[in-house]
């Protein structure tokens, strides 16, 4: 995140003609639980989870994909941006509805859309509707002894269509795979209303893998409204594991050595001493709280396969100068292992009034190198952050602690995320591991890719979606610098 | 950061042939080992080879990524990367001198495809020349990246329609503590559903091959509760391959069967191999297409059409045209 100025936001500024048009036309054809824009609902959709905010012109909540259609084609008639949205748990501000040159867009939301269109359990798919939340289709499977693999922490409350627009990832991945992983095809709505089905279901394909360019597009591409998915069946056999270390250091390097063994683990979950303490004290998932790091992790598959996975882990977290090791001896105490991880956003909410949730990846092998790098950067900022860490996929999630009324915190909080991006950047990592580039990133990306591999990137996004409507500022570096956006938010924080 | 250095002084004749092809209006053709370009109808077009363009730039086996250039043979690689105990699941089971970027380009389904996943879901960061003479890096070298588009997906399966894939980085993973291939008279359908995850199933007229991949342990209970018997690796009919959706692959498989054709199924990835008479083929081919499918002939001097029926796809063809605005660039199945 850049500390760049922004301006204020055009609050209940006047609508143009073609506004007003598109908002008559709109009214119409939705009615008035699909169209909202008084100041109360505006203000509800300022914001997804990140620290970006801005005032967008209206909500459109279609609840069929006819719906839809009426909506984007008044959009592309009209020439009013748009905003694709869906639960709003991004964290790169992809669903915040900043626009170009001061117009507003309209924020379309898919959450009505939001039904398990087929369940094909011989042939182990799903066929969802994009406002479908995660969690609800890994119930809906569970039962025919089907699982969905992508489990982003987030993924109580996450849409399966977000997911597919941010590539998300979870606590799997390492063995898994992200999300693009589990897509099969995506049907994307273009603004003439139209339907394209990215298929991937065939093992080669005639034409380009459109599918893949499509996961990730951060609602740039156009609108998922639907997506075949790919299930699992569930694992026999689960091992989970937890080490404590007196070291962030001794933690770091179990991880390599589990990287580097004969069996990869399926999730490898590390977590700081400030972390662990802040959990206990709101989950109490039984982490050792004298400890430097913890780490949680997980193998799957057949028993032989999963007990030798989690011997193997014991020895070489022992062999790294584990001071505890526990192994879960059943379904409960599992369950109670990962509620700590998966506790971590809830007891930060209710320890800080703020936070700031980082999301970087440097090579598993410097995954120590960055740790420390990152408690630095804490302890020169004056900033308490606390580290989870994907630990087997390298992919740091700092979360940098803060009271937004203590005066000038905010720079610092800005300078050791940007401190935080390009030490990761250093260390051969990248910007953004799952949570997107958004507009958050977004001026990252030249440091990242040269002038003309953003050239190849524009093309191809103006390949997908020529209409330039679809979230115009978001993804790759304009030269309009930042929109009408601003970092804090105004009023209420929720 | 490694993917903003300068394009390396190697792939300058790339970027001068390209050049040159969209001054003159030439067409170009790829050709990375030839085992699957050299089976497919002759074209005119002036061949680019990757032959120069071989070896291993990064190997870190702690990190489980390996970047190569597109002209090295999988072979090199997979003996490389064996000595580490790793391996990046994508190889065909047997060599054909093909290469990396081939491999990546065609991103043709092995049977090991069921558990290992797709080839596009191993490639981590690729370097291409594109049509238009641009040397342009995507992706990163670590396991996780969603920053910008994600064109290693594209690359992947393209077929060298967008560019010369000059270096690729790929995932890794340890080699499988046990491997070994079973056969069985159980259909495949019920070996699907009755063992966890196999590593591949291949049915073919005489019998279910099974591999498994695991714990031996493991492999030997799944071996006892499916009644299955060690066995060989099976070979498979090369003429011709059908693609279909996994849910249609028994329709198609009892299609070669009436045909008369000798052929091989990859079970839950929708690939069908066959072997016959050339016309049997064809019509097998133009059956597979009603059927959602479509059929790649790898026989040159069989028939007389494109390898492949030509789809007409908008959006494509503009994603297409972003990275080869010229049209030097040849998809070979298209030739004719
Ligand atoms: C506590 C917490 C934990 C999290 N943990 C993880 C994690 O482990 N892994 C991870 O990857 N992420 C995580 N996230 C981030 C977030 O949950 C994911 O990015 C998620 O995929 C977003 O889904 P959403 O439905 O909330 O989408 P939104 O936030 O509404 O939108 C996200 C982006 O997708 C676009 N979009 C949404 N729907 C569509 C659509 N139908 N068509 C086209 N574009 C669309 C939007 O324009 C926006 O750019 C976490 C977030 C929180 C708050
Ligand atoms: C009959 C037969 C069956 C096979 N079946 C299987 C199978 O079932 N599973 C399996 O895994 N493998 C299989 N293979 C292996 C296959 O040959 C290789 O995996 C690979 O696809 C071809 O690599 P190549 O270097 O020979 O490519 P080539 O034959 O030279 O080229 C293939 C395509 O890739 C393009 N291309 C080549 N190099 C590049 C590059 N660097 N950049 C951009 N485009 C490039 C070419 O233009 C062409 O379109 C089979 C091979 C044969 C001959």
């Amino acid at each position: 995140m850049e500390p760049a100025p922004m301006t204020a936001p055009r609050r209940d500024a006047p609508h143009t003609p073609a506004e007003s048009a598109l908002l008559a036309h709109l009214g119409r054809a939705l009615g008035s639980e699909g169209l909202r824009a008084s100041a109360l609902s505006r203000a509800t959709y300022r914001r997804d989870a990140s620290f970006l905010n801005a005032d967008p012109l209206a909500i459109a909540l279609p609840a069929t994909r006819d719906e839809l259609a009426v909506v984007l084609r008044a959009c592309r008639d009209h020439q009013v941006p748009f905003t694709p949205r869906a639960a709003g748990t991004g964290l790169a501000g992809g669903a915040t509805p900043t626009g170009v040159g001061g117009v507003r867009p309209l924020v379309v939301s898919v959450a009505r859309m939001d039904r398990l269109l087929e369940l094909d359990v011989v042939n182990r798919r799903a066929h969802v509707e994009p406002g479908m939340v995660n969690a609800r289709l890994g119930r809906a499977v569970a039962a025919k002894g089907l699982r969905f693999a992508p489990d982003p922490a987030s993924q109580i409350a996450a849409t399966l269509g977000g997911n597919v627009a941010t590539n998300a990832g979870g606590i799997h991945v390492l063995t898994y795979g992200v999300m693009s992983q589990h897509v099969l095809a995506v049907e994307l709505m273009d603004t003439d209303g139209e339907i394209h089905l990215l298929d991937g279901r065939l093992p080669e394909q005639t034409g380009l893998d459109l599918r893949g360019l499509s996961v990730g597009g951060e609602g740039t591409l156009g609108i998922v409204v639907g997506a075949w998915l790919r299930l699992l069946p569930a694992p026999p056999a689960i091992g989970t594991l937890l080490a404590g270390f007196d070291t962030l250091e001794a933690a770091a390097a179990t991880v390599g050595a589990l990287v580097t063994s004969d069996r990869l683990p399926d999730a490898v979950e590390l977590m700081d001493a400030r972390a662990i303490a802040l959990v206990e004290d709101y989950a109490q998932a039984g982490y050792p709280t004298d400890a430097a790091a913890v780490l949680l992790l997980e193998y799957e598959g057949l028993a032989a396969g999963v007990s030798a996975g989690v011997d193997t882990a014991a020895r070489l977290a022992g062999e790294h100068g584990a001071t505890e090791v526990v192994r879960a001896a059943d379904a409960d105490q599992r369950a109670r292992i990962w509620k700590g991880r998966k506790a971590v956003a809830g007891a930060i909410a209710q320890q800080a009034p703020d936070f700031f949730l980082q999301d970087v990846v440097v090579p598993r092998s410097r995954l120590g190198e960055m740790l420390d790098a990152v408690v630095a950067i804490g302890e020169r900022e004056g900033l308490i952050i606390l580290n989870v860490v994907h630990a087997g996929d390298g992919n740091l999630h700092p979360f940098v602690l803060f009271d937004r009324r203590e005066e000038g915190v905010l720079d610092r909080v800005f300078a050791a995320g940007h401190d935080i991006v390009t030490t990761a950047l250093a260390l051969d990592g990248t910007v953004t591991g799952e949570h997107g580039v958004g507009i958050e990133k977004r001026d990252f990306l030249s440091q990242v890719y040269t002038a003309d591999d953003l050239a190849v990137q524009q093309a191809v996004r103006r390949a997908m979606e020529p209409s330039g409507l679809a979230n115009p500022d978001k993804v790759l570096p304009t030269t309009v610098g930042c929109q009408e956006a601003r970092m804090v938010p105004e009023g209420a924080w929720v | 950061m490694s993917t903003s250095t300068a394009p390396p002084a190697e792939l300058a004749p790339v970027v001068d042939a390209f050049a040159a092809a969209a001054a003159g209006q030439r067409r170009l053709v790829i050709r990375g080992g030839g085992s699957v370009l050299d089976r497919l109808p002759p074209t005119d077009a002036e061949v680019v080879s990757t032959a120069e363009l071989t070896g291993v730039i990064d190997h870190r086996p702690e990190d489980l990524v390996v970047t190569v250039r597109g002209g090295t043979p999988l072979q090199e690689l997979a003996a490389l990367l064996a000595t580490h105990g790793q391996e990046c699941p994508i190889e065909p089971l047997a060599g054909h001198g093909s290469t990396v970027g081939g491999r990546v380009a065609a991103a043709l389904a092995g049977p090991r495809q069921l558990q290992a996943g797709r080839v596009r879901d191993w490639v981590l960061r690729v370097r291409m020349v594109t049509g238009d003479a641009r040397v342009v890096t995507a992706g990163g070298v670590t396991v996780k990246d969603v920053t910008g588009y994600d064109l290693c997906r594209l690359a992947a399966g393209s077929w060298g329609s967008l560019g010369l894939l000059a270096e690729i980085t790929l995932k890794l993973r340890p080699i499988p503590t046990q491997s070994a291939w079973f056969t069985t008279h159980l259909p495949a359908g019920r070996i699907l559903s009755t063992l966890y995850r196999p590593a591949a199933v291949v049915s073919t007229p005489t019998g279910t091959f099974v591999h498994l991949e695991e714990h031996p342990d493991d492999v030997a209970a799944q071996a006892t509760v499916a009644g299955l018997e060690p066995a060989a690796a099976p070979r498979w009919p090369t003429a011709a391959r059908a693609a279909v959706d996994p849910a249609r692959l028994r329709e198609v498989t009892a299609l070669a069967a009436s045909a008369g054709l000798d052929h091989t199924a990859f079970e839950g990835v929708g690939v069908c191999l066959v072997d016959g008479d050339a016309d049997a083929i064809a019509t097998f081919g133009d059956r597979v297409v009603r059927l959602g499918g479509h059929l790649l002939h790898l026989d040159a001097g069989a028939h007389g059409g494109p390898a492949r029926a030509t789809t007409t796809d908008a959006m494509g063809e503009r994603v297409r045209a972003a990275l080869d605005p010229h049209r030097i660039l040849l998809d070979p199945r298209e030739s004719r």
